[in-house]
């Protein structure tokens, strides 16, 4: 073995020694990563009659921080602060059965890790729409990083996934802003309606 | 009765002049003029005339919050790259400039539309708001500035403003 053979030998074993590495440390920080690829419903668009996508990445919520400014929107601006992002996808549909539950799954396979957990399942069988919610929290089980809704109407689809701490207490300050669904109105307004009609869990 | 005559030819006069005037001199945003001049030299295509008229008079009837609307409107539009959706999407993001950022994108499968609204900083209590609104043979472009009460309208419900604005090529920007 001559010297350029010795040294391209010792850098395939430096560069495989770092790959090594980096594949020991890398698996808890992506099984960590509460960012959906909401990309995988795009067959979706396909069947849909329209679709929006609302992105409010980190330089958008520090934009829309910035009119967060009424004494109601305190809570809701010390969540906003250290959010990561909030994307939303929303599926409408000319008539229902348009879409089915296996098109949701590729969204659903992506919240079935350990890290995730379904803290709410809402189903009014008196106008067909579930709400799901699902919250990511670190291995410890303390602070949540992140949160998925799946909001799914016969005619309609929504999607958001906030990406982030979140102080689940205060989040009701959020509802029915950024793309984010009225959740406890949904909730309160299915359990009037289900006087004999509807099943909930949670 | 002569006096009233006199303004009603001078107001001819104006109309006649705004006519012939390029498409968005009236609004007089020469960084909204170089992104209309990059849109024409993409689609190769100038845009219709008479839109600085158009843009001056929508001024006057814009909601609450919102100001300098300016718009240009490409029709007939034979571009090839009009059918590849996907080149056009990253072709818009240079096109715009990296200053402003994509936050709502409708697609509008019925009508073919899709439009894109980016927004960005403009000073420490406004906002502007570009438009950008596709179909297969039209691109009509809208710049608007927003105050905070505007906007906050546009972040409190960005997916029925997104679809109002795919419906309506933007019209419902701030109401």
């Amino acid at each position: 073995m001559n010297v350029t053979e010795r040294r391209i030998c010792i850098n395939s074993a430096l560069i495989l020694f770092g790959a090594m590495l980096l594949g020991v440390s890398s698996p808890p920080a992506c099984g960590q990563n509460p960012k959906l690829d909401i990309k995988n419903l795009e067959p979706l668009a396909k069947k849909a009659s329209e679709v929006v996508d609302v992105n409010l990445d980190g330089s958008l919520l520090k934009l829309a921080s910035k009119f967060m400014t009424d004494e109601d929107d305190r809570e809701g601006l010390e969540i906003v602060k250290g959010l990561k992002g909030i994307y939303v996808k929303n599926f409408e549909f000319d008539k229902p059965g348009e879409y089915s539950q296996a098109d949701v799954e590729a969204i659903r396979n992506q919240l079935q890790t350990p890290s995730w957990s379904r803290i709410v399942s809402a189903r009014s069988k008196h106008d067909g729409e579930t709400t799901e919610i699902y919250l990511m929290t670190e291995s410890d089980g303390g602070k949540v990083l992140g949160m998925a809704i799946i909001n799914a109407e016969p005619k309609e689809l929504t999607v958001v996934n906030i990406v982030g701490p979140i102080d689940i207490n205060k989040l009701s300050s959020l509802e029915g802003k950024m793309g984010i669904p009225r959740l406890s109105e949904e909730e309160k307004e299915s359990t009037k309606k289900s006087e004999g009609h509807d099943e909930k869990q949670k | 009765m002569r006096n009233r005559n006199r303004l009603l030819a001078h107001a001819i006069l104006i109309f006649v002049f705004l006519q012939f005037l390029p498409a968005t001199a009236v609004a007089g945003d020469p960084e909204f003029h170089a992104l209309v001049e990059r849109v024409s030299a993409y689609y190769q295509k100038r845009p219709m005339r008479g839109m600085g008229l158009l843009s001056f008079i929508a001024n006057r009837f814009t909601p609450q919050g919102v100001g300098h609307f300016q718009m240009a409107i490409f029709d007939d539009i034979t571009s090839p790259r009009t059918a590849l959706r996907e080149e056009l999407e990253s072709s818009l993001q240079g096109l715009v400039g990296p200053d402003y950022q994509p936050f709502v994108r409708a697609q509008d499968n019925r009508g073919g539309d899709l439009t894109i609204i980016y927004i960005r900083e403009s000073g420490k209590q406004s906002f502007e708001m570009l438009i950008i609104s596709i179909d297969s043979s039209d691109a009509v472009l809208m710049k608007m500035r927003l105050r905070p009460e505007a906007m906050r309208e546009w972040m409190d419900e960005p997916v029925e403003r997104g679809k109002g604005s795919s419906h309506h090529g933007g019209s419902s920007a701030g109401k």
